[in-house]
Order: structure tokens, then C-alpha cells, then sequence
């Protein structure tokens, strides 16, 4: 069994972020680094599949050279090698697009399972591994929020539906599942394994993205200002009413 | 001093003295099970090895602990009785060849008479009050009530039968030469002069030879036995004493992993990092398990034990003693030790505290064995406890255990006047004043590094921070068993620090105190490093800070294990409180001091629970609260966060309050400075 699991380096949600002046890039400087979070889980549920089923779990990622980190530390806590797709040129790349450079590049391996992180953290597109099942003619799962193997090309997943509903369903490899946050319990990287991981072999593509056409474009990048503001209306109930009225109609503009 | 003294031994004594002592070589050899452990550097400094010896090995020094009235006394009479008797049988083994007599005194020299009966008393009544204790008072931290496999009935009440049988011999022997030989100074041997008058003097001539070899023989079987029972610790004990290194006793000990790291020989799939086997101790570590009593000391005054945790000390140690025997002299195949012998939660259950360290007559370190095994767990296995898990990660990306980011280390000062200036831009000063990270980002920490900042600037001192640049000093990831990330982090503040000139390191937590002083030395980190505490006394005592008693509080002081015990501060705390309030409101809690119990936070147990027993804080608390104090007083960032949470849950918010001493001391600072 041949499974790949799609990480992405995220900035920590504790970092400060600053946006660069040309309104389109983060500022690098001072922002801790660290795999999404639902890919984490993606990777552990690769790991898991591996140790009861065999097999090989492959990391890729799509990203800049400091990418290299969250690699590190999935071959540090087992993964067998790595796909790195290098972005050499910071610009923002849409979601459409990442899927075919990610497929385009590892179209080849065959992978009988493909694991993805539900959203990224940063971006939040939600649609990585729907696209490269559409691409590569995968069936395909999102919101997993369990998995289990029915036979050597089957897999059983839980998924989760609207208020507190889920449903069981069965695919055929080749699959793309996205996993759900919470579904298992990530390890931690231990030391032997770090020093396992230097060993492992990892593929390093430098990306010309000449041949993709961009599909949507970065306008401004910039850090949502508090807006909210919560206005009290006292009164008597006709008054109230007939001020809500007036704000609905002249400020809101919705009446 | 005349010939007389000697007398005829029988041939087949020698012939049965040299059969027992063969037997007890034989089994001596578990003493050299310790081979099979790894190397232990040390420097070996004849003098301090001989003082060890002789004062806590023949002198007993730490066997006698206040916490331990009634086995302190039980022991004395044991130890120096059994003491006394070696004395007199080696003497009498020189006098018997007519050696040395004109050196040595006879069994008729009065005052050597006298000593020797005494002896032989008080090993008879140590031994009852032994068997007492044992059988009757039973505390039930004593080996047989609590664990199997430790504590044979030979091994600990027979051997004490034994004893007493042995005395009880030597007396009807003594008694029956006196009675025939009836020297003039029969009085002074006073046990034995009374029995020979219980009988005529045919009887004791008939019974002579029968007492003699009665005792000759119980003596022979005794020797024997030694090392198979409780006595093994006359030897054991006294060569683990002998070979200890006090100066670092119970200090975690470096793994040196970038050099394992670099080493391109270094065979990864197999190599131990940290302890899984005995064969992964020090021969040191393996010795100390082997020397262990099973006295229950530690188990006794564990707080986790206490709390009703699955750990104690005690079944850590000989544990490794079990399978380490089991490996090497009964080559039987038993469960691993850790899994098997030792579960996980006992190991992350201790808070190192240090308090089984402090009570431990043969001076074990439970605590560096532990984190070995600690290590095992998350270097090789990653398997750190799971709530746990998330803070290393924390600390690993940003420093800081909490995960807060590194760019608000010094956001606690927006709500100051007072604006501490970082080494960045100052360069030299006189102190460094390491915040930490509760300082930096707990709120209830962060109000003590406000304290300080007070002090400091009202003492008008040269000071400064590192501000951005300062990181976790990895306290709480060593003895989580993360070394790699603690050498990390030493090794980046360590870099940090080489910038900038300083004479010394204020730190408010003694756990950052503990690290820089005692655990950067390895990694080439040599720096003066004081508690906030010993500052802010010799701020008072020198006058540069004036502090009035303004509050009529009762002040009990809770001393954390790593200012106090770990690193013997005791009384500064205590000289401060003095100043700032009336003698008469500090009362101490019963246990203080070195006795004092953990708040519960130590060895990376802020991190994570164990949710088995009672609430180790909460227990440190209601002693506090026992003393019927109005304040209970810290001076550690840990305990701070412990106590104010037992306040909390015990629903103590209006009753008690809990306050770091720079607090108090901030507090009384005289306005007109
Ligand atoms: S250090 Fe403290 S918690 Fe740990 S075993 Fe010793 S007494 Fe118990
Ligand atoms: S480790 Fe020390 S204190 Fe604990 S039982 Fe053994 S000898 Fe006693």
C-alpha cells in the first residue's frame, strides 16, 4: 500500500503576523513555522494505516524552501521519504492551480491512498484533495473523521455530516480522503527518529510555474480590522421599532 | 596486658568459619551484578570518599531523621550494638593468637567488659523494637504490606530473630566462662554476670562446650546469610555510600546528544537513548539499587506516593534491583522493565522533588534513574505524557512552554511604569534579571516580575533583561525527558548570554535558577546565578531597600523543593518575611524546610495530570492551611500557579491568599522612596 499525505507549512496562530508592504506577502521575520494542523493528523492516520497494514507513506509538500522544516519532521516521525516541490518565486499560486502542480508531479508514484488535511489553517480552500481526486480519477472522501481497511484495496471511512450525523462509506483505491482534526492522536518526534530521518530520502523539485495559467489572482493581502460595533437602542418598544427601522433602511441600507 | 588472654579455637571451627565465609563470597557476587552497567565518570577524591564512609556509612549520619523518630532510635540501638560486636569480635580474634595483647584489651578489662555487654543489649532491643514496628505498629509503607517480591520473612524478620538469637548466645557463653573462670572484674561484663549466678557452677561446666559451639555455629550461619537478607546492606550500603559523588549528588546528568547526533559511527536503530534495561544504567545507578534497604524512606515522604499516585520510589529502585538480578544471577527471562516492572505513569508521576533523595540513609538518586527512564520514553519511543506533548512542541517552536510568541516576551511590562531595559541595548550591567516564562506570559507571574521590576528600580540597581532574546531555560523539558530539546535551548541561551557582560543572573523561579546554576555548567555556561530572594535580603539587610511592616497578615512560607532542597536556600525567604512583618504572624507549616512537600509542579508535572490519587497541590495546601496563616508564601512561579489553583478549588479565595515574597516585599516598599 502506497499512501502520500499532502502537508503545508502554516505560520503558528501565536506568531505575529505582518504583512509586507507590497500588500501580497507575509513577513517572514519572527513567525514560527509549523505543519496545519489537520495535516498533522492526515500524516499520524498515514502512520497509523502503515504500522497495522504496511506499506510506505510518502510526505509531499508544495512551498518555499523553508517547507523543508515540516518535512524533516514527518520523516522524524516515520514517514519513509519525501516529495518536495520547491516554489521558488514567493507569488500567490490559486488553489486550481496547486492541485495541478502537485499532481502533475506525483502522477507517477501510483499512490494507492492520498491524505490530505481537511483545510489549511492559513488559506483555507478546503479543496486540495477533492481537485487532485478529480485529476487523477480517485475516488474521494472529505471530513474523515475515521478509517478502516476493508480489504487490500478497499478502506471504510466515517465522515462527518451536519448536526451530529455520519455516514459510513466504502471506496476502491486509488482514493483522496480529507481528514478531519481530532481523528487520532499525532506522536511526537522522537530524537531516534530525528536522527533516523537524515537518512531518508527526500525528492527536491525546483517549480517553473511558467506553465500554469493563473486562474485567480491576489489583490491585497491585510489583516482584518475590528469593525463590530454594537449599538444600544433604548425606549420605549414603538420607538425602538421605529428606530430599527430607520438604521435598516438609511444606514444598513437593506429595506 | 598478659598472654592468658588467649584460648584454644578448635580446629573444625576453622574448618566451618572457612565453609560459611566461602558461602558468603558466593553471594557476595550480586554486588558485581553491577558490571554489566555503563561507565560513570567521576572524579574519585580519596578524602571526600572516606568522609562519606565514615560519616554516613559507619556514622549513620542520615539514618537518623527527625521525621523518623522511633526507626532513627531503633536503628542507633541496632547499628552501634552490631557495631560494637564486630569491634569485640575482631578484638578477640587478635587476643585469641595471643596477638597484640599487650595493645588490645581482654573480655575481663572492665571498661571493654562493659561495652560489650551494653552492645549486646541494645542490639537485643533494637531488634524487638525492629520486630515491633514490623509486626505489630506496622506503617503500612514497609515492603511487605505494599509490594510483593520485596521484603522476605528471612530476609526481615528472620534476620532479626537471628540477631537476637546471636546475642542472646553470646551472652549464655560469656555468662558460662564467668562462672568458671570467675575473674575479679565479672561485674563489669554486667548482662552475662548476672545469668552466671542463675545457675550452679557444675551445670555451666557441663554446658560450656555447648554454649561455645552454639554460638560459633549461629555466628558462622549469620555470616553466611549476610548477603541474602537485610544485612547485605552493611556492605552494600556502605560501598554505595563510599562511592558516591556528594558534590553532585542527585544532579541530572548530560547526555551530550549533538556529539551523538554528529557522530557518524553512531548506530541508530540500536543505540539507548535513556534507560529501557539495566544494562543502560551506570554501574553506579545499578549500585545504588542493589545497596537499597527497603527502608520505604523515600516511599514515605513521596508526595506523589502520598497522594495516592502510582509511584513509589522505592519500587522504582528495586525494581531495577529485581530485573537486575533476574538478568545476570537467576538468567531467567522476565518482563521488560519498563512496561513490565515499571509502568509509564509511575515514571511520569514524580514531580523530582527531591524529598526521597533528602531522606535516603544510603544516599540514592532516584531522580536522575527516573529521568533516564523518562528519557527512553521520549527520545527513543516519543512518548512523552500526552497532555505534556503539546507544551514541548510549544517550547520547541516558540520558546515558551505556554506557545505564546516569542515577540510578546515582554508584553507584561506595557501595564509598568517601569520600563526594564534589555542587555540589546545596554550591553554591560551589573545584573541580569531573568523574567523566565511564567514571568513573561503567566498573568499570575507576570504581577511577581512587576514586583521585581519595582524593587530593582527602587533599589536603583544596574539591571537589565533579555527580553526578546530570552528563552526557556528547558527546566521543564529535561526532566520531561526531552534532552534534545533542553540542550537546544541551553545551548541558545548560553549563546545569547556570550553577547553581553554581566556579573551576575537575578531569576525569580528557581527552576531557571536550578538550570543556569547547576546544569549550564555542562554545556560551558558559567555564570553567578541567585534567586530573587537572596537579592532582595541583601537589598534589606544593606539598606538600599527600605520596607515597612504595614500588614497585619499571618505569612506561612511553603518553600519550593528546587530553591530549598535542591539548592539549600532556606533562610532568605524566612530573613525577608521578617522585615516585612511582625515575627509573631510567620508560622512555619510542620513540614518545612528540607521536609518541606512539593506544590506538586516539578519535573514537567505543570504540564500534564496524573489523574489517579489526590491533587498533590491540594494537599501541599491544606497543610498551609492547617497552620491557620492568612498568606501562604512562595517564591517559585510554579508554586505560585499551584497554590493559587488549591485556593481556587478548595474554595479558599476569601480565607487564604498566596503570594510570591517579591510581592509582599513590593508591597511594603516605603512610598517616600
Ligand atoms: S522526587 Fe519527589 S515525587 Fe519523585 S520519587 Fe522522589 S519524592 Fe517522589
Ligand atoms: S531508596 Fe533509600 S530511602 Fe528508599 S527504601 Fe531504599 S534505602 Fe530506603
Amino acid at each position: 500500500m502506497k499512501i502520500c499525505v499532502l502537508i503545508k507549512q502554516v505560520p503558528d496562530k501565536d506568531s505575529k503576523i505582518r504583512i509586507n508592504s507590497d500588500s501580497k506577502t507575509i513577513d517572514s521575520t519572527n513567525i514560527t513555522n509549523i505543519i496545519n494542523e489537520s495535516d498533522n493528523y492526515a500524516l499520524e492516520e498515514a502512520l497509523l494505516l502503515k504500522e497495522k497494514h504496511g506499506g510506505e507513506v510518502v510526505v509531499c509538500t508544495f512551498g518555499n524552501e523553508s517547507s523543508n522544516g515540516i518535512i524533516k519532521t514527518a520523516l522524524a516521525k516515520g514517514a519513509d521519504r519525501g516529495i518536495f516541490i520547491i516554489n521558488t518565486k514567493p507569488h500567490y499560486i490559486d488553489i486550481l492551480n496547486v492541485a495541478k502542480i502537485i499532481t502533475d508531479n506525483i502522477k507517477s508514484e501510483k499512490f494507492d491512498i492520498i491524505l490530505s488535511g481537511l483545510q489549511s489553517d492559513d488559506s483555507g480552500n478546503c479543496q486540495l484533495g477533492l481537485l487532485i481526486a478529480e485529476m487523477l480519477n480517485t475516488s474521494h472522501a472529505s471530513l474523515v473523521m475515521s478509517t478502516e481497511m476493508i480489504d487490500d484495496s478497499t478502506i471504510k471511512v466515517k465522515q462527518e455530516l451536519e448536526s451530529g450525523w455520519f455516514q459510513w462509506t466504502e471506496l476502491n483505491f486509488p482514493t483522496s480522503l480529507t481528514i478531519q482534526s481530532g481523528i487520532n492522536t499525532p506522536r511526537y518526534a522522537a530524537l531516534r527518529g530525528i536522527m533516523m530521518a537524515k537518512n531518508k530520502p527526500v525528492e527536491k523539485i525546483e517549480l517553473d510555474i511558467s506553465g500554469y495559467t493563473p486562474f485567480l489572482s491576489l489583490e491585497k493581502l491585510y489583516i482584518p480590522s475590528k469593525s463590530k460595533e454594537t449599538q444600544f437602542i433604548n425606549g420605549a418598544p414603538e420607538e425602538i421599532a421605529s428606530t430599527i427601522v430607520n438604521i435598516l433602511a438609511n444606514e444598513i441600507k437593506v429595506l | 596486658m598478659n598472654p592468658e588472654h588467649s584460648h584454644n579455637v578448635p580446629q573444625l571451627f576453622y574448618i566451618f568459619a572457612l565453609i560459611s565465609m566461602f558461602y558468603m563470597a558466593y553471594n557476595l557476587r550480586r554486588l558485581f551484578t553491577i558490571q554489566i552497567g555503563k561507565p560513570d565518570s567521576r572524579p574519585f577524591n580519596f578524602l571526600s570518599q572516606l568522609y562519606n564512609s565514615l560519616s554516613f556509612g559507619v556514622g549513620q549520619k542520615k539514618v537518623y531523621s527527625k521525621r523518623f523518630t522511633y526507626a532513627s532510635i531503633m536503628h542507633f540501638l541496632i547499628g552501634w550494638g552490631f557495631i560494637e560486636l564486630v569491634f569485640a569480635t575482631t578484638v578477640d580474634f587478635f587476643t585469641a593468637r595471643g596477638w597484640f595483647t599487650d595493645y588490645l584489651p581482654g573480655f575481663d578489662t572492665p571498661w571493654f567488659a562493659f561495652i560489650n555487654d551494653t552492645g549486646g543489649i541494645m542490639l537485643i532491643a533494637g531488634c524487638f523494637m525492629a520486630l515491633i514496628r514490623r509486626h505489630y505498629i506496622k506503617p503500612n509503607i514497609l515492603p511487605q504490606n505494599n509490594f510483593s517480591g520485596r521484603g522476605t520473612f528471612l530476609g526481615d524478620s528472620g534476620i532479626l530473630f537471628f540477631l537476637i538469637f546471636l546475642s542472646i548466645g553470646g551472652f549464655l557463653t560469656e555468662a558460662s566462662r564467668l562462672a568458671i573462670e570467675n575473674p575479679i572484674t565479672a561485674h563489669w561484663s554486667w548482662v552475662g554476670y548476672a545469668i552466671s549466678k542463675t545457675t550452679s557452677l557444675s551445670n555451666w561446666i557441663y554446658l560450656k562446650p555447648y554454649m561455645w559451639w552454639g554460638h560459633a555455629i549461629t555466628s558462622l550461619i549469620f555470616i553466611s546469610l549476610i548477603p541474602m537478607t537485610k544485612m547485605f546492606h552493611v556492605i552494600a550500603a556502605i560501598a554505595n555510600i563510599t562511592l558516591t559523588n556528594r558534590k553532585k549528588h542527585g544532579l541530572i546528568k548530560s547526555m551530550n546528544i549533538s556529539e551523538i547526533m554528529e557522530n557518524p559511527d553512531s548506530d541508530i536503530e540500536n543505540i539507548s537513548l535513556g534507560a529501557s534495561n539495566v544494562k543502560d544504567f551506570s554501574w553506579k545507578q545499578l549500585l545504588d539499587s542493589v545497596s537499597c534497604t527497603e527502608c520505604a524512606r523515600c516511599s514515605s515522604v513521596c508526595p506523589a506516593t502520598r497522594a495516592g499516585k502510582p509511584l513509589s520510589p522505592m519500587k522504582i529502585i528495586t525494581d531495577i534491583r529485581d530485573k537486575l538480578y533476574s538478568e545476570t544471577i537467576n538468567n531467567n527471562k522476565t518482563d521488560d522493565l519498563i512496561g513490565g516492572f515499571i509502568s509509564e505513569t509511575e515514571l511520569w508521576s514524580c514531580t523530582t522533588c527531591g524529598a526521597c533523595m533528602e531522606e535516603c540513609p544510603v544516599l540514592i538518586e532516584h531522580v536522575p534513574t527516573i529521568i533516564d527512564m523518562r528519557r527512553h520514553l521520549v527520545l527513543s519511543e516519543g512518548k512523552p505524557p500526552t497532555q505534556a506533548k503539546e507544551s514541548l512542541e510549544k517550547t520547541m517552536q516558540n520558546g515558551n512552554p505556554w506557545g505564546f510568541s516569542k515577540e510578546d516576551r515582554l508584553k507584561w511590562t506595557e501595564q509598568s511604569d517601569f520600563k526594564p531595559p534589555t542587555l540589546e541595548e545596554k550591553n554591560e550591567v551589573d545584573i541580569l534579571y531573568w523574567v523566565g516564562c511564567a514571568g513573561s506570559y503567566d498573568p499570575r507571574n507576570q504581577n511577581i516580575a512587576l514586583s521585581m521590576l519595582k524593587i530593582l528600580e527602587t533599589a536603583d540597581i544596574d539591571y537589565a533583561v533579555l527580553g526578546k532574546e530570552e528563552t526557556c531555560t528547558g527546566d521543564s523539558a529535561r526532566r520531561l525527558g526531552e534532552e534534545y530539546l533542553f540542550e537546544t535551548l541551553a545551548k541558545q541561551n548560553i549563546e545569547t548570554m556570550s553577547k553581553y557582560k554581566f556579573n551576575k543572573i537575578v531569576a525569580s523561579c528557581p527552576h531557571c535558577m536550578h538550570t543556569i546554576l547547576n546544569e549550564y555548567p555542562d554545556f560551558g555556561g558559567n555564570y553567578e546565578v541567585v534567586h530573587h530572594t537572596e537579592l532582595i535580603e541583601e537589598l534589606i539587610s544593606t539598606g538600599k531597600l527600605k520596607t515597612n511592616i504595614n500588614s497585619d497578615e499571618t505569612i506561612t512560607f511553603h518553600d519550593p523543593c528546587y530553591l530549598g532542597r535542591h539548592n539549600k536556600i532556606y533562610n532568605e525567604p524566612r530573613n525577608i518575611l521578617k522585615k516585612v512583618t511582625n515575627i509573631e504572624n510567620i508560622i512555619e507549616m510542620k513540614e518545612n524546610k528540607e521536609s518541606s512537600m512539593c506544590c506538586g509542579a516539578g519535573g514537567g508535572n505543570m504540564w500534564h495530570e496524573i489523574n489517579e490519587g489526590e491533587r498533590v497541590n491540594v494537599n501541599r495546601f491544606n497543610q498551609a492551611m492547617e497552620t491557620g496563616a492568612t498568606t501562604v508564601a512562595t517564591a517559585c512561579s510554579f508554586c505560585t500557579i499551584m497554590m493559587d489553583d488549591a485556593m481556587k478549588v478548595t474554595g479558599n479565595e476569601n480565607t487564604m491568599k498566596v503570594q510570591d515574597i517579591a510581592e509582599i516585599v513590593s508591597d511594603s516598599i516605603e512610598s517616600s522612596v
